[in-house]
């Protein structure tokens, strides 16, 4: 249907407002591209607004030890979840690999957050949801569409007690 | 002494239409650039890797502004012209 103006000559703001649904259909090209240059400007803010959060507001290093839990109680090839609370609570995985060599990840896939799992019989980490697998030993992709690795903390085993605090790559 | 915008107000509606084609289809290329910087900024800043967010939410402001400049060169409805022309109120 044409655009009829129920007015003879309304005002450009009943024009671009109008009360009537039917009046509101028309949408004119010149319309169109003026919202496709807000669309635009909308993005570059989203674009500085990635910035501002990673320079102004950057993750913040996991400080001190925290204890997670005795070594009695995660089996050789078990794994345990466990959460430090911060700004946000973060959830983990504590992995015991094998004979006194503990892992923890971050259990929010790198994907689409699925929480993944430890498979003991391929020694690997799996994501269900889209197949996606890390390696146990560094957390790195190994297949599947996560697109970086899982994120790392590094676990201290003192008095049979196991402890994670922020991963550096000195620490083994 | 006529301007661009007169003289495009003047111009044949064939000529009007490709104008706004043409300025619709760079602003949605223009789009497209900026949700690609978005999404390699997004990406690269959960990596650690801030050079490259500020180097495409600059590429996204530049983008942003050729847009602007663009919509100077919309064409007017025909309808204000129209109206214009009757009423005699700018080309006489
Ligand atoms: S969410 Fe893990 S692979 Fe998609």
């Amino acid at each position: 249907m044409a655009y009829e103006p129920k007015e003879e000559n309304p005002p450009n703001w009943k024009r671009d407002f109008p009360i009537r649904q039917d009046e509101a259909t028309h949408i004119s090209r010149r319309e169109f591209a003026k919202f496709l240059c807000l669309l635009s400007g909308g993005l570059a803010l989203g674009n500085g607004y990635v910035v501002l959060s990673s320079f102004a507001f950057p993750d913040k290093e996991l400080e001190g030890e925290h204890f997670v839990c005795n070594t009695s109680d995660v089996p050789v090839g078990g794994m345990t979840m466990f959460a430090i609370q911060g700004t946000r609570e973060i959830p983990y995985i504590l992995i015991h690999l094998s004979e006194g060599e503990w892992r923890a990840f971050e259990q929010k896939c790198t994907h689409l957050s699925c929480a993944v799992v430890y498979r003991d019989e391929v020694k690997k980490i799996e994501c269900p949801c889209h197949n996606g697998w890390f390696s146990a030993d560094t957390g790195e992709v190994l297949q599947g569409p996560p697109p970086r690795s899982l994120p790392q903390l590094s676990v201290v085993v003192r008095d049979e007690k196991v402890y994670v605090t922020a991963f550096n790559d000195t620490v083994s | 002494m006529s301007d661009f915008r007169e003289a495009q107000d003047q111009a044949h509606p064939n000529k009007t239409n490709t104008l706004m084609l043409g300025i619709i289809m760079l602003l949605i290329g223009i789009l497209s650039i900026q949700i690609w910087l978005l999404y390699s900024a997004l990406n690269n800043a959960l990596d650690e890797n801030e050079d490259i967010a500020i180097a495409a939410f600059v590429g996204s402001l530049i983008l942003f502004f050729t847009g602007l400049w663009l919509l100077k060169y919309l064409p007017d409805t025909r309808r204000r012209v129209n109206e214009e022309e009757q009423t005699g109120s700018k080309y006489q």
